[in-house]
């Protein structure tokens, strides 16, 4: 039974009873709770006929699963009604997939179409970039170091790797946000006068790109979004049947919303519509190269008629980590550097610990337990005293929950490598797709088992995967490898499936009855798995995914594999069985890139991982917290300030004039659709200050996910010219402060 | 409804039956009421009364809908034989053959003085391939809209039936599509690629004496029926219709009806309410009310005989959550509409809902002892993945099952799979050889008990250069032993039926399907033996290629007619839709789609619904090439069709399709509900939303 008891602040937002309201919420105060009760509240009270729903709107699967979770729990808790019914909780890219999913046609789709994810489209958009930069010998001319002009190397990958596909992709991003198809920037280009050279090349990968998805009969994930608003915009009737099913609209993590997605919304709430929109601007760190902006929520807090909200109570962190986070929101409000300042990367409300005799207070303070290292390491140095740090601390705090938090997926693999060595238990949430992988090696072994079905070997390893899920108990662990040993030696694997004189596993577990039993159910199953190798191969890998997968990102995964197949058979006609193993390995090789399910899709519980230490992106950390918190790395190129001595990201050591090249080719996009002039330079600066001030708001996400204890380092860089990140320096002094009062 | 149990006969249907030979009657009613028991009955009384039976013709829109009428017609062989029973296809068919000199030239056929031939729906394809295909490919249409090439060819088919039926010029299809559109400007091309690949197939037919469906039917409608000979032909030959299911039929055959009635001496119309469910065929069930006005006399049947009275309350309940009340239907008091339905608690997973489907079948069959042919699984769409986990499960509790899916490739059934590649072992000349994957395939098939192990041991040591070795060349014994001298011996006598064909070769692949099946496969200890639908698709396969080889080679005779075959086949055509007689009710469970279902005309005792949180349950699918309500006489030219329209047929169509389940069920409805469907996403169909809808207004009541 959940038992929630909302706070004054939090039962403001409850009291909502319709129209327009925004709300502002500080970093652990409860928003995705409050929003569940008030969705279930809404559900259960609020007056629907039948063929109504609330919808709710999240920004990640995982957040969704765990919305869907609290809301039929509140349902059932609080109004004894049935789950799934008079709600649908949805990302925005699934809702966007619902609308379009109605009205194919209206979108130019047929109902086949299939969704290409970011892995497959940037598949796509490599042979785009590799052909066109072969097409173009010339095209680095422009723009590469004049000592890096007769690089072959430079030319020949960085050029087309490095550069080429990252402007690309940003490009064909804002195109399709500003609902731009190659047609329309080719009439733009035609009118210009100028010459723009990023705009061109971009233009002409686009349209290869486009090709590309169409062949595939596919569509990306921004295509999706731009379909569904033009399926609104089309059709009167339909917007109007769809406003009548969704009366009431609740959107989480508002603050990361594009344009586009704002849009759909609105359309959909309509003039007279019920639209409660939540998030923390503080913490919108999906903003660079988007048309996404924190201002959206903040101005729409500011529209006539809206009810403005704030959630600043948060029972998260200790006070000492409470006062670090509003120290860094103070200082950014009065950052050194003027453009930045403006900007306001960092805004109130400030984070207020929880009233007094609140079920879900604050942690007791401890001070002691902040650490700003002021040292300045290499990164090796950095990663050792991070581990060794760690190798002291886990041992006493068994039932605490620890995190390192880097800034990147490079360093967190250092990390993890470096854990390994020190033989100190981690669990790694970076953004690989080892989930991807896994359930594609698992298809695979099976895949293989049946293509070579007198083997042993690969029945063995077919026993391995089928228990795969109970690997991690160790003692389980010891009799699955013994088994899938004594498979392995078969002589005669026929003898084992289908025994005709002679009954392998009579002999071998004859006397265990218990043994038997779980044996023979793996043999009924892999006798099914050799009856279906003759239907269609999409539909044998769903027979075999029904078999070893339940998680649904898992089943998703596996359809999608099931999807390339069919796709792969398509354009190979002779393929068998065989030639899909093949394809199949080659994709859980990774030499293949594949439309798996990003890994956002799995809800990550840090509370599962008690005595181990998490290692992640501060991306992937949003949302989540954890006791101890290590924040690494936080030097002045991972979290630069717009300083003339910083290094940026954006800017290749290839590239003539530290120029930012994606920010130019979004300027080029600008100017060209505009009829603007042009300036070369203008966008690398412009985009120092955007970058600076996104990476303000992620070291705030990072400090705001530790409850009781915090720690940050920082390194020198891989050159060693790298400098404390400024903020950095401004938190030890704000904490200086306060430790000598 | 078929005797199935013993049917009693009310005294509103006796006076039907018994109704004078020369009136015609209007017969009206909800499926359940016992209309077609009405007309099998009126066919047993003509012969009682000695009608003559050359005399009587059963007009019904698919054969599948003629299933009562055999059963009752092979009560009387000699009699039974020699009545009618045709759709509007065969009859045109018979009519153009039978006066085919009289309207050749006048027709548009550039060869009059030669036969016409009748192209079946495979033959279409071919022919749609072979002339249509480079045509697109040179031209580069349809290049906005994605879709493969055996779907293209369908939906063009499909609109030639559809003009034909509904009694459109086909020239103006491409232009109504295109002006009911309301989408993006720059796809209407499409439509008019589509016009121009139906004019050039309509013309290439023309040119070599091929009829198509839709050419048969257009002139057997437009020339022969207002001609004095053949119709003259027709009202002498047949004086008594019994036409069933005339809301399924198309507006052409409506008419000619309205044009017969008055002429012929006694006719029965059947028409059910609520049904129509041939739309996408052209079907046209309020057209068909207007044969009522041609009619002496109107009858009505209400009393439900199928429904227990739970299951008549489920059926008012859910007709009510689907706003549209039933008028006249009256509840029991103590009946129960939830009590008609078993809704089970919320199952996460697709394979556990599956599995709870196939529990609750075996407690059925084992501990309440119900036949399994009074058990029915439904789905909206029935994947190879979902019929084939029904299957194996319902294999492991020992219930027999068999399964029906219309309009599928060829290709897509393993036992065709494995009847290609024996053919091609036995013909070495078309240099088409097998893997050894495909080999070990086909012999599991082919031999009984001969599993994927032993198969690819024999196949490795004997399959070698496209030629199967004798068992005895194995040299190791110990391998020998492995596969079994007894699966040994299976495989020498068919590698050596295979050697003996290859010595007196006939070219006729037909021959070749139907000897080796005959000869062998379908005897003991071979993997034909009792396998319905291994048998079922030999037997198909076997018919198809024998029509492609009588039909092709009367029209191109150096054409190298098995192996064009072959590779039509491997292209993925979709197969003819032959007479299932899957549908008739031998003691196994159906699985089966939800419409063929109701295509079948009977009922059973219980239906298992999977997946009702499909969208499919409502929402037809969708074809960018055509549309049935577009093409149809009730659509006003130039309107076009926007979302409300949409939403009213999807709803409509869901009604008409749960009434029609429910109408068939006798005892309860088994709902086989997973909040994730089998591909993992959220499941929120209409159907569902119904349901559920339902049972949270019952609870309010009852709270």
């Amino acid at each position: 039974m959940t038992t929630f008891k909302p706070r004054p602040k939090q039962q403001e937002v409850l009291d909502y009873t319709g129209g327009l309201m925004g709300v502002a919420a500080v970093p652990g105060s409860g928003k995705t709770r409050t929003l569940s009760y008030l969705a279930a509240r809404l559900v259960a009270t609020a007056p629907m006929d039948e063929d109504q729903e609330v919808l709710v709107v999240t920004l990640v699967n995982s957040a969704a699963g765990n919305f869907a979770r609290q809301v039929s729990q509140f349902l059932k808790d609080e109004y004894e009604l049935l789950p799934n019914f008079g709600y649908r909780v949805r990302t925005l890219h699934g809702l966007a997939n619902d609308i379009v999913r109605e009205k194919p046609a209206q979108a130019g789709l047929s109902d086949g179409f299939t969704i290409i994810d970011d892995r497959e489209a940037a598949d796509i958009l490599d042979d785009a970039v590799r052909s066109w930069v072969s097409n173009h010998p010339d095209s680095a001319d422009w723009y590469l170091n004049e000592d890096k002009l007769e690089d072959e190397w430079v030319r020949t990958t960085r050029w087309p790797d490095d550069g080429v596909k990252a402007i690309a992709a940003s490009f064909i991003k804002q195109a399709k946000n500003l609902e731009l198809t190659p047609e329309g920037i080719a009439a733009y280009l035609d009118a210009y006068n100028e010459w723009l050279p990023l705009a061109e090349m971009c233009y002409e990968i686009y349209k290869d790109y486009e090709h590309g998805l169409r062949y595939r009969g596919g569509v990306d994930f921004q295509d999706l979004i731009r379909l569904a608003l033009k399926v609104l915009r089309d059709d009167a009737t339909f917007l109007a049947r769809l406003q009548h099913r969704w009366p009431y609209i609740l959107e989480d993590e508002a603050q990361d919303s594009n344009a586009l997605q704002e849009q759909t919304l609105r359309m959909l709430v309509g003039d007279n519509g019920n639209w409660v929109r939540v998030g923390d601007p503080n913490q919108a760190i999906y903003e660079s190269f988007t048309t996404a902006n924190p201002e959206f929520l903040r101005n729409f807090m500011r529209e006539p008629g809206v009810q403005a909200r704030e959630l600043p109570n948060s029972g998260r962190s200790t006070r000492s980590i409470i006062y670090l986070a509003n120290g860094l929101i103070k200082w950014s409000l009065q950052h050194p550097n003027l453009a930045i300042r403006e900007r306001k990367p960092l805004d109130r409300p400030l984070i207020e610990p929880t009233p007094s005799g609140d079920p879900q207070g604050n942690p007791p303070d401890d001070p002691t337990q902040i650490h700003l290292r002021y040292e300045r390491f290499s990164p090796d140095q950095e990663r050792d005293a991070v581990v060794r740090s760690i190798g002291q601390w886990l041992p006493q705090h068994k039932d605490w929950t620890c995190a390192v938090l880097v800034p990147m997926n490079t360093s967190g693999a250092k990390v993890v490598g470096a854990l390994r060595e020190a033989g100190i238990d981690y669990v790694e949430n970076l953004h690989t797709t080892t989930s991807t992988r896994a359930v594609i090696g698992t298809l695979t072994y099976v895949l293989n088992y049946l293509r070579t079905p007198k083997e042993a070997k690969a029945l063995a390893n077919c026993y391995r995967v089928w228990r795969r899920d109970d690997r991690d108990d160790p003692e389980v662990a010891d009799a699955i490898a013994q088994i899938a040993a004594a498979i392995r030696k078969i002589d005669h694997v026929e003898d084992f499936l289908w025994p005709r004189l002679v009954d392998w596993l009579d002999d071998f577990a004859g006397d265990n009855p218990t043994l038997h039993a779980h044996l023979s159910e793996f043999r009924q199953i892999v006798r099914r798995w050799q009856q279906a190798v003759a239907l269609p191969i999409d539909q044998l890998i769903l027979t075999i995914a029904a078999d070893l997968f339940t998680l649904e990102n898992e089943i998703a995964t596996a359809y999608s594999a099931a999807l390339h197949l069919r796709r792969y058979g398509e354009t190979h006609t002779h393929a068998q069985l065989p030639d899909f193993a093949l394809e199949l390995e080659a994709i859980a090789r990774n030499q293949r890139k594949f439309a798996g399910v990003s890994d956002e899709e799995t809800a990550f519980d840090p509370d599962a991982h008690k005595g181990k230490v998490t290692v992640t992106t501060m991306h992937k950390a949003k949302g989540l917290e954890w006791d101890r918190v290590y924040l690494m790395s936080v030097n002045n190129y991972d979290f630069p300030s717009a300083e003339s001595f910083d290094s940026f990201r954006g800017e290749k050591w290839f590239v003539r004039d530290n120029l930012n090249l994606e920010a130019e080719a979004l300027a080029q996009l600008d100017a060209l659709i505009n009829g603007e002039e042009y300036i070369e330079g203008l966008a690398t600066q412009e985009s120092r200050i955007e970058y600076a001030t996104e990476r303000l708001r992620l070291l705030y996400v990072g400090i705001t996910r530790a409850r009781r204890e915090l720690v940050i380092t920082w390194n020198n860089g891989r050159k060693g010219d790298q400098q404390e990140a400024v903020a950095l320096s401004a938190l030890r002094a704000i904490w200086e402060e306060v430790v000598s009062s | 409804m078929p005797a199935k149990k013993s049917i009693r006969v009310t005294k509103a249907q006796q006076q039907i039956v018994k109704t004078p030979f020369d009136q015609t009657v209007f017969l009206e009613g909800a499926a359940g009421t016992g209309k077609t028991t009405v007309g099998t009955r009126r066919i047993r009384y003509m012969f009682e009364e000695k009608v003559a039976p050359d005399s009587i013709l059963i007009l019904v829109p698919q054969k599948a809908l003629a299933l009562p009428y055999y059963d009752e017609l092979k009560r009387k062989k000699t009699a039974g034989s020699q009545v009618g029973v045709m759709t509007i296809g065969s009859l045109s068919q018979q009519m153009v053959d039978l006066f085919w000199p009289l309207v050749a030239e006048e027709a548009g056929f550039k060869h009059p003085m030669k036969r016409p031939h009748f192209l079946s729906l495979e033959l279409v394809q071919y022919y749609m391939h072979k002339i249509i295909g480079p045509e697109i490919d040179r031209n580069g249409y349809f290049n906005s809209v994605t879709i493969n090439r055996n779907r293209l060819f369908s939906q063009i088919v499909d609109n030639l039936n559809k003009a034909s039926v509904v009694g459109i010029p086909y020239q103006e299809v491409g232009e109504r599509l295109k002006s009911a559109w309301q989408g993006d400007e720059t796809q209407k091309h499409v439509y008019d690629d589509a016009q121009r690949c139906m004019t050039r197939f309509r013309e290439f037919c023309l040119e070599n004496n091929l009829l198509d469906f839709s050419l048969q039917v257009h002139v057997f409608i437009d020339y022969l029926w207002p001609m004095e000979a053949p119709r003259h032909y027709l009202l002498n030959k047949f004086r008594h219709l019994i036409v069933d299911n005339s809301e399924e039929d198309n507006p052409v055959t409506h008419a000619m009806l309205g044009d017969w009635l008055p002429q012929c001496d006694s006719a029965l119309i059947i028409y059910d309410t609520d049904a129509g469910y041939r739309r996408f065929l052209g079907a046209d069930a309020d057209d068909a009310y207007r044969l009522k006005a041609h009619c002496d006399t109107h009858a009505m049947l209400d009393r439900h005989f199928t429904m227990s009275d739970d299951m008549t309350a489920f059926a008012v309940e859910m007709a009510e959550t689907l706003h549209h009340p039933l008028e006249g239907v009256k509840v029991k008091r103590k009946a129960d509409a939830l009590a008609a339905i078993e809704f089970p608690e919320s199952i996460r997973y697709h394979p556990q809902m599956v599995d709870a489907v196939v529990e609750r079948i075996a407690a059925l069959i084992y501990d309440e002892g119900v036949p399994t042919s009074e058990i029915v699984v439904i789905a909206p769409f029935m994947s190879d993945a979902l019929r084939f986990a029904l299957m194996t499960r319902l294999e492991a509790y020992d219930v027999p099952a068999r399964s029906h899916r219309p309009s599928r490739a060829l290709r897509e059934e393993p036992a065709a799979l494995a009847l290609m590649t024996l053919a091609k072992l036995a013909h070495p000349a078309w240099q088409m050889r097998p893997t050894t994957f495909d080999v070990a395939h086909a012999l599991t098939t082919a031999i009984s008990d001969l599993d994927m192990v032993r198969a690819r041991l024999l196949v490795d040591v004997l399959y070698k250069k496209g030629q199967l070795a004798a068992f005895d060349n194995i040299r190791n014994a110990e391998i020998q032993q492995r596969i079994t001298f007894e699966l040994g011996e299976r495989y020498d006598m068919l590698r050596q039926w295979i050697d003996e064909y290859q010595q007196e070769m006939s070219p006729q692949l037909d021959f070749f399907w139907s000897r080796l099946f005959g000869e062998l496969l379908s005897r003991n200890g071979y993997g034909f033996h009792d396998d319905f639908d291994a048998t079922r698709t030999a037997a198909n396969l076997i018919d198809s290629a024998r029509h492609f080889r009588q039909i092709i080679g009367s029209i191109d005779p150096d054409a190298p007619l098995a192996k064009d075959y072959v590779e039509m086949v491997q292209r993925g055509i979709l197969a003819d839709a032959y007479l299932d007689w899957q549908l008739e009710d031998t003691e196994s469970v159906l699985l089966t789609p939800a419409y063929t279902f109701l295509m079948s005309n009977r009922a059973v005792d219980y239906q298992f619904w999977i997946n009702v949180g499909s969208p499919g349950w409502a929402t037809r699918l969708y074809q960018p090439l055509t549309h049935p309500y577009i093409l149809s006489l009730q659509w006003e030219q130039g309107r076009k069709w926007g979302d409300e329209d949409e939403l009213a047929a999807n709803q409509d169509a869901l009604y008409r399709l749960v009434l029609g389940l429910i109408r068939r069920c006798r005892e309860r409805i088994y709902l086989g509900f997973s909040e994730l469907g089998e591909q993992g996403y959220e499941q929120r169909g209409e159907l569902l939303m119904a349901i559920q809808g339902m049972l949270r207004r019952r609870a309010l009541e009852e709270a």
